[in-house]
C-alpha cells in the first residue's frame, strides 16, 4: 500500500475491486452448496474428457501402426474393390440365370435373338450365304464373336474349323444356315460339328436349313433341321427357341496371375472370341513384347498413326508385328478407328495403346479419305513437336527392322526437298524381283503401305486442299496426282519392310490379293545396315545411276524379254535392257513387260525418269525407256529398243482395282 | 474446514488431470508426426524441422518419381517464390549439407509439381507404386482438347491432374500436354460425380481452377532441403505466368455448326488470304513478343476466332489490341525491321492511337490501342478526310490465352461481351459489308481533331 503512487489512480481501484470480487466468490463457494456441486461435476466432466481423449489416442495409434506396417495393404484393398465390382456388374445384367435364345434359318433370311434382342439379322439378297456362327459368353450372354463362313465356296470350311477350334471351351455356340451351306463343307468340318454334339450338322445337305445352339465341349442346347426336298428347292424355314442356362462367372474365366497385363487380357477375353491363344488359360501368348531397342534411334519420337477400319483380327495381327519391331515406342502409337466399332477398340486396349474413334461422315472411298485426313491432323495435334509421322494401315505386317530402316533413312526427308515420302513398300518387290535388303531406290510413284509423311508437307500443302467428302476420291490416288506430288520422289527399299496381308478390303478380293500381293518379298532379317544412304539424295542418285548404267552389261535384245532365258544364269551381275517409250507417259511396252514378269502392271509404279530397277535371278536388272528417259544416251547405237504389243482390248486386266 | 479441504483436493485433481491431458496431447502430436517419417529424422539428429509432414510427403514423392524415371518439376508458387528469394544460396548449397528445412517444411496444404505427359512412360505402374507407398491418389481425366478441332473424333481420355495425399499433406501433380503453338497446356480440375469433395481442400489448389497455358520451361536441377528437384530455369518468368495463365479453348462445336449453316469458303482466293493473314499474324506475334508487348485478337480477327475458329476470309486485315500503358515507341521501327512498313498512324499516345502496317499480298495489320476508364475500356478511330474522331466502347475485360492458327495467343476472357459490344447480338450472322464508322453498336462520335494537330494525328504513308 505504501508503494502506491498517487499518479496511478486506477490501479488501486481495480485491485480493490478484484479483491472484493474474489472474496465474494470465495464466500459464495464456501457457502453455496449448489455451486460446489457444480464445480465437482465440472471436474468429473474434465476427467471424463481425459478418458475419451485417451481412448481416441489408443485407437489412432493402432490405426497408424497398422498403416505403417502394411504397405501392401492398399493394393489389396484396390483389388478387392475390383473383385467386388465385377460380379455386381454381372448380376446387374439380370437376376435371371437363363438366356432365351431364338435362331432362325431359311433360304433368304437368318436371325438370332438373345433375350429378345436381335444380335444377328441378315435378309440382304445375294449376301451372307453360308453358315453364320455366333459365340456367346456363357456367364454374361454377351456376343463375343460373329462370323459367317460361306461354305458353299471352297476353303471357307477350313476357316470355320480354325475359328471353332479357337473358341474357348464352355462358350455358347449358335449356328444357322442362310441359303446354302453344305456344298464345300468337307469331312473335317463335319467331324468337328459332330464333336460339338450336332446331329444334323454332319449330315447337312444341299440347301438344307439348320439352326443349332450348343455349348462348346458341353451339351447341345437345341437343334432344328429341315431337309431340302429337291435340288431346285430349299428346306423349310426353321425357328429354334431354346433356353440357355448361364454359368457362374468364375467358371467362364481363366486363372491367370494377377498382373497389369493379365488384367488387360482378362478384360479382352471376357468380351471377344476368336483370337487364338491370347485367351488360352494354360499358356496364353504374350501381349507385351520387348524388342531390342535401337541404338541411336532417330525415329523414337516420331508418332505412328495406324489407320484402321472394322477388321479387328487384322488389327490384332498388325499390332503384334508392329509391337515386335525393334525400336518401337508404344506411347507414340495411335490407332485411328473409322467408326464406332467396339472390337477394334478392345484390341487396341489389349495392347495398352491409344485408340481414337472417328464417326463416319461420308461413303466408301471418300470416307476412307476423310478418315485419313482426320487421323493425320489428329496425329500432328497430339504430337505438336513432331516433324514427321509414320502412317500404317491395319492390314500390314511390319518387318522386324522397320524402324531401323526408317531411322537410317529419315534424315533424307529433312535434307532433300525433292523427296515426297519414305515408304517401306516396293511395288515391284516380289519374291522373284527383289533381292537386296540393304538397297534403296528413288521412285516417282508413291507406294503408301507403311510410309513417312513430313509435317510441313501435310500442313502446308496437303491438309488445306485435301479432297472434300463430296469428291469421291481415293486419298492415295489423289496424293499421286502431279498437282500434289509436284515432281517429288519417294525413297523405297528393294525388299519391302511391310507386307500387305489384307484380303477383305474396300478394293480387295481374294483373286486380286493372290495375284498381286501374296508373293511380295518381305524382309525378315533384323538390323540390316542400309548401304550408302546419302547416295539417295537428288544429285548423288543421278551419279549413282550413271555409274550403274556404265558398268551394266547390255542384254541380247533379239531375245524375248518374257522368256526366262532373257537373262543369263549368272549371279551378282548388272544388266540393262532398253524398251520403247516414246513420251513421258508412254508405258505400253513397260506394262506388257511387267505383265509377263508377273509384277505390278495395273498402273505404272517404281519408275525413276524412265528407269526401272529390279532383280532377276539374283542379277540387278535395269530397264530404260527409250527415248523418253534421259538415260537413253547410254543406249549403244546398235540396239533397237524392245517393243511389246498390247493384247487386243476385249479382255483387259481384272478391273481397275487399286491398292489401298 | 473439511469442506475447504475437499475443494482443495478437487482442485488438485483437476490440475493433475489437465497436466496429464496436456502431456498426452503433446505426446499424441509428437507420435503422429514421428510415425510418418520412418526414422529419417532420428539418424540426422541435429537437423531442424525435417520431421514435418510436408517435407516427408515431398520426399516420398520425389523418391517415387525418380525411381520410376518420371521427370516431374516443381511449380509450386509458394516454394518457387521462397527459392527465388534465396536463389544464390540454394544454388551454392551442395547436397546434404542443409541443416535447416527452409522450403518444403513451410506449412501449407499442397505442393504442386508438373510433368510433361509425353515423357511419362509407365503411368499405370507409377500410379500403383504410389498407392503402394501409402499415397492416396485421385486422378482427374478428361477428353483430349487437341481432338476437339477435328470433326467427330473421340478418343481415350487423357489425365489432367493427380492429387496424391500422404497423411495431411497432398502433392498436386499437374499434367502438362504439348499443344500446337509450342506451349504447354493443363486442364481444368473438374470433379466428377462420385469424387469425395473432402479428399483435400480443393479450393486451396493453385492450379486447375481454369485450364492454363505456359511457355515450355527449361529446367534445372537443384537441391532444396536435401531433396533433388527440377525447377524451371527461370522461376521468375514462370511465377509471372501463373496468375495470367488462364486458357480458353476455341468453341469448335459451335464453329462446326456455323460452317454447317454458312459453308466454309474454300476458294483459292480465300485459302490464299487465310495463308497470308496467318503468316502476318504469326510475324506480328513474334515481333510483339520480342518487344515484350502484350496484345490480343481484336475486332474481326477475334470474331473469326470466336465464331469459326479460323480467319474470316473476307475480312481483308488482321486486327490486334494493345493496352496503351503497354505502348512502346519502338513498335513502329520493330515492325519496319521485319518488313511491315507503317501505313498510317492516327491519334497520339494520349488519345485515340491507332497504327496500321502494310503486310504482304495486300493484307493489312491494324493495331488499336485501348484506354482504360473507371467502368469501361475504349479505343479510338479517326476519319482521315474529315478529322472526325470516334470512340469504341467496351466493357472491362481481362486477357486469356487461347490457341489460334497454331499459336498461343491472347483474347479477351470475356469474349462474348467484347464481341457483342463490337458486333451486337447478331454477330453469329456473317456480314460482308461493314462500315467501321457506323456499323458497330459501340461507336460514339468523339469530336474532331483540331486542324492544328492534323499533321501529328493523321499520318498516311
Amino acid at each position: 500500500m505504501d508503494d502506491w503512487k498517487p499518479s496511478s489512480l486506477i490501479k488501486p481501484f481495480g485491485a480493490r475491486k478484484k479483491r472484493s470480487w474474489y472474496l465474494t466468490w470465495k464466500y459464495k463457494l464456501t457457502n453455496q452448496r449448489a455451486l460446489r456441486r457444480f464445480c465437482q461435476t465440472g471436474a468429473v466432466l474434465f476427467l471424463l474428457v481425459t478418458v475419451i481423449v485417451n481412448i481416441k489416442l489408443i485407437l489412432d495409434t493402432r490405426r497408424a501402426i497398422s498403416e505403417a506396417n502394411g504397405d501392401s495393404e492398399p493394393e489389396q484393398d484396390y483389388d478387392e474393390a475390383l473383385g467386388r465390382l465385377e460380379p455386381s456388374r454381372r448380376r446387374g445384367s439380370g437376376p435371371r440365370r437363363v438366356l432365351d435364345v431364338e435362331v432362325y434359318s431359311s433360304r433368304s433370311k437368318v436371325y438370332v435373338a438373345v433375350d429378345g434382342t436381335t444380335v444377328l439379322e441378315d435378309e440382304a439378297r445375294e449376301q451372307g450365304r453360308g453358315i453364320h456362327v455366333i459365340v456367346l459368353n456363357q456367364a454374361t450372354g454377351h456376343v463375343m464373336a460373329k462370323r459367317v463362313f460361306d461354305t458353299y465356296s471352297p476353303h471357307e470350311d477350313e476357316a470355320m474349323v480354325l475359328f471353332l477350334n479357337m473358341v474357348a471351351p464352355g462358350r455358347v455356340l449358335i449356328c444357322t444356315v442362310k441359303d446354302e451351306g453344305s456344298f464345300h463343307l468337307k469331312d473335317t468340318a463335319k467331324a468337328l460339328l459332330r464333336s460339338l454334339g450336332s446331329q444334323a450338322g454332319p449330315a447337312l445337305g444341299w440347301r438344307d436349313t439348320w439352326a443349332f445352339v450348343g455349348r462348346k465341349g458341353g451339351p447341345v442346347l437345341g437343334e432344328k433341321h429341315s431337309k431340302s426336298p429337291a435340288l431346285s428347292s430349299w428346306g423349310d424355314p426353321v425357328l429354334l427357341k431354346t433356353d440357355v442356362p448361364l454359368s457362374s462367372a468364375e467358371e467362364a474365366e481363366c486363372h491367370w496371375a494377377d498382373t497389369e497385363l493379365n488384367r488387360r487380357r482378362r478384360r479382352f477375353c471376357s468380351k471377344v472370341e476368336g483370337y487364338g491363344s491370347v485367351c488360352s488359360c494354360k499358356d496364353p501368348t504374350p501381349i507385351e513384347f520387348s524388342p531390342d531397342p535401337l541404338p541411336d534411334n532417330k525415329v523414337l519420337n516420331v508418332p505412328v498413326a495406324v489407320i484402321a477400319g472394322n477388321r479387328p483380327n487384322y488389327l490384332y495381327r498388325m499390332l503384334r508385328s508392329l509391337l515386335s519391331a525393334q525400336g518401337v515406342s508404344p506411347q507414340m502409337i495411335t490407332v485411328f478407328i473409322d467408326g464406332y466399332y467396339e472390337e477394334p477398340m478392345d484390341v487396341v486396349a489389349l495392347f495398352g495403346l491409344r485408340g481414337i474413334q472417328h464417326t463416319p461422315i461420308s461413303i466408301k472411298n471418300a470416307r476412307v479419305s476423310q478418315h485419313y485426313k482426320a487421323s493425320l491432323t489428329a496425329t500432328f495435334n497430339l504430337f505438336p513437336e513432331a516433324r514427321f509421322a509414320v502412317v500404317l494401315e491395319e492390314d500390314l505386317d511390319i518387318a522386324v527392322d522397320f524402324f531401323s530402316f526408317l531411322s537410317q533413312s529419315i534424315h533424307l526427308l529433312e535434307e532433300d526437298d525433292s523427296l515426297y515420302c519414305i515408304s517401306a513398300w516396293n511395288d515391284q518387290g516380289y519374291e522373284h524381283t527383289a533381292e537386296d535388303p540393304a538397297l534403296l531406290y528413288r521412285v516417282e510413284t508413291m507406294p503408301g503401305l507403311g510410309w513417312v509423311l513430313r509435317k510441313s508437307l501435310y500442313k502446308e500443302e496437303l491438309e488445306p486442299k485435301w479432297p472434300t467428302p463430296e469428291k469421291l476420291w481415293d486419298w492415295d490416288m489423289w496424293m499421286r496426282m502431279p498437282e500434289q506430288r509436284r515432281g517429288r520422289e519417294c525413297i523405297i527399299p528393294d525388299v519391302s519392310r511391310s507386307y500387305h496381308f489384307g484380303i477383305i478390303g474396300l478394293n480387295m478380293n481374294g483373286y486380286f490379293h493372290e495375284a498381286y500381293f501374296k508373293k511380295h518379298k518381305f524382309n525378315t532379317v533384323p538390323g540390316v545396315q542400309l548401304r550408302n544412304v546419302d547416295s539417295l539424295k537428288k544429285e548423288a542418285y543421278e551419279a549413282e545411276i550413271h555409274r550403274l548404267l556404265s558398268e551394266a552389261e547390255v542384254l541380247d535384245h533379239s531375245k524375248n524379254p518374257c522368256e526366262d532365258s532373257f537373262l543369263p544364269d549368272t549371279e551378282g551381275h548388272t544388266y540393262v535392257a532398253f524398251i520403247r517409250m516414246e513420251k513421258d507417259d508412254d508405258f505400253i511396252t513397260w506394262t506388257q513387260l511387267a505383265k509377263c514378269l508377273h509384277i505390278w502392271d495395273l498402273d505404272v509404279r517404281g519408275n525413276h525418269r524412265g528407269l526401272w530397277r529390279l532383280f532377276r535371278k539374283k542379277n540387278h536388272f535395269l530397264v530404260v525407256g527409250v527415248p523418253a528417259s534421259p538415260y537413253s544416251v547410254k543406249k549403244p547405237p546398235s540396239i533397237i529398243p524392245i517393243f511389246l504389243e498390247p493384247p487386243p482390248k476385249e479382255e483387259g486386266a481384272p478391273g481397275a482395282a487399286e491398292q489401298t | 474446514m473439511s469442506r475447504i479441504n475437499k475443494n482443495v483436493i478437487l482442485a488438485l485433481l483437476t490440475l493433475t488431470s489437465s497436466a496429464f491431458l496436456l502431456f498426452q496431447l503433446y505426446y499424441y502430436k509428437h507420435y503422429i508426426s514421428a510415425k510418418n517419417g520412418a526414422g529419417v529424422s532420428k539418424s540426422k539428429g541435429n537437423r531442424i524441422g525435417f520431421d514435418s509432414t510436408q517435407w516427408r510427403a515431398v520426399k516420398k514423392f520425389v523418391m517415387l518419381t525418380s525411381s520410376q524415371n518420371v521427370p516431374v518439376f516443381l511449380i509450386d508458387p509458394l516454394i518457387l517464390e521462397l527459392i527465388n528469394k534465396d536463389f544464390e544460396q540454394v544454388k551454392n548449397i551442395s547436397h546434404g549439407s542443409t541443416s535447416e528445412c527452409k522450403f518444403f517444411c513451410v506449412p501449407r496444404d499442397f505442393t504442386a509439381f508438373a510433368l510433361r505427359y509425353h515423357l511419362w512412360k509407365n503411368e499405370e505402374g507409377w500410379f500403383r507404386t504410389a498407392e503402394n507407398m501409402g499415397f492416396q491418389c485421385l486422378k482427374v481425366e478428361s477428353k483430349d482438347p487437341r481432338l476437339d478441332g477435328i470433326d467427330s473424333l473421340s478418343g481415350t481420355e487423357i489425365p489432367l491432374h493427380y492429387i496424391c495425399r500422404l497423411a495431411n499433406h497432398a502433392i498436386h501433380l499437374v499434367v502438362f500436354h504439348e499443344r500446337s503453338g509450342n506451349y504447354l497446356w493443363h486442364g481444368h480440375l473438374r470433379l466428377k460425380g462420385r469424387v469425395d469433395r473432402k479428399f483435400v481442400p480443393f479450393r486451396k489448389l493453385q492450379f486447375g481452377r481454369y485450364p492454363g497455358a505456359f511457355d515450355r520451361p527449361e529446367l534445372q536441377q537443384i537441391t532444396v532441403d536435401g531433396l533433388e528437384v527440377l525447377i524451371p530455369k527461370d522461376p521468375v518468368h514462370f511465377l509471372e505466368e501463373i496468375p495470367h495463365s488462364r486458357f480458353i479453348e476455341c468453341r469448335y462445336k459451335e464453329a462446326r455448326a456455323f460452317f454447317q449453316q454458312y459453308l466454309d469458303d474454300n476458294t483459292v482466293e480465300a485459302m490464299a488470304f487465310r495463308k497470308s493473314a496467318k503468316e502476318l499474324l504469326q510475324l506480328a506475334a513474334r515481333t510483339l513478343k520480342k518487344l515484350g508487348v502484350r496484345f490480343w485478337l481484336s475486332s474481326g480477327t477475334c470474331l473469326g476466332w470466336y465464331r469459326q475458329c479460323n480467319i474470316i476470309p473476307y475480312s481483308k486485315d488482321v486486327d490486334l489490341g494493345i493496352f496503351i500503358q503497354d505502348y512502346k515507341s519502338d513498335i513502329i521501327s520493330a515492325f519496319q525491321d521485319v518488313g511491315l512498313p507503317l501505313k498510317h498512324k492516327f491519334g497520339k499516345v494520349e488519345d485515340s492511337l491507332e497504327l496500321s502496317f502494310q503486310g504482304k499480298d495486300d493484307v493489312k495489320l491494324d493495331i488499336f490501342f485501348f484506354y482504360e476508364e473507371t467502368d469501361h475500356m475504349w479505343n479510338g478511330g479517326t476519319q482521315a478526310k474529315t478529322g472526325k474522331k470516334f470512340k469504341y466502347l467496351f466493357p472491362k475485360f481481362t486477357l486469356c490465352w487461347t490457341e489460334f492458327v497454331d499459336m498461343k495467343i491472347h483474347v479477351p476472357c470475356e469474349t462474348i461481351d467484347y464481341i457483342e459490344a463490337n458486333y451486337g447480338k447478331t454477330w453469329k450472322i456473317p456480314v460482308k459489308t461493314w462500315d467501321w464508322k457506323r456499323s458497330p453498336p459501340n461507336v460514339r462520335p468523339n469530336g474532331v481533331w483540331p486542324i492544328s494537330e492534323w499533321d501529328e494525328v493523321i499520318q498516311l504513308y
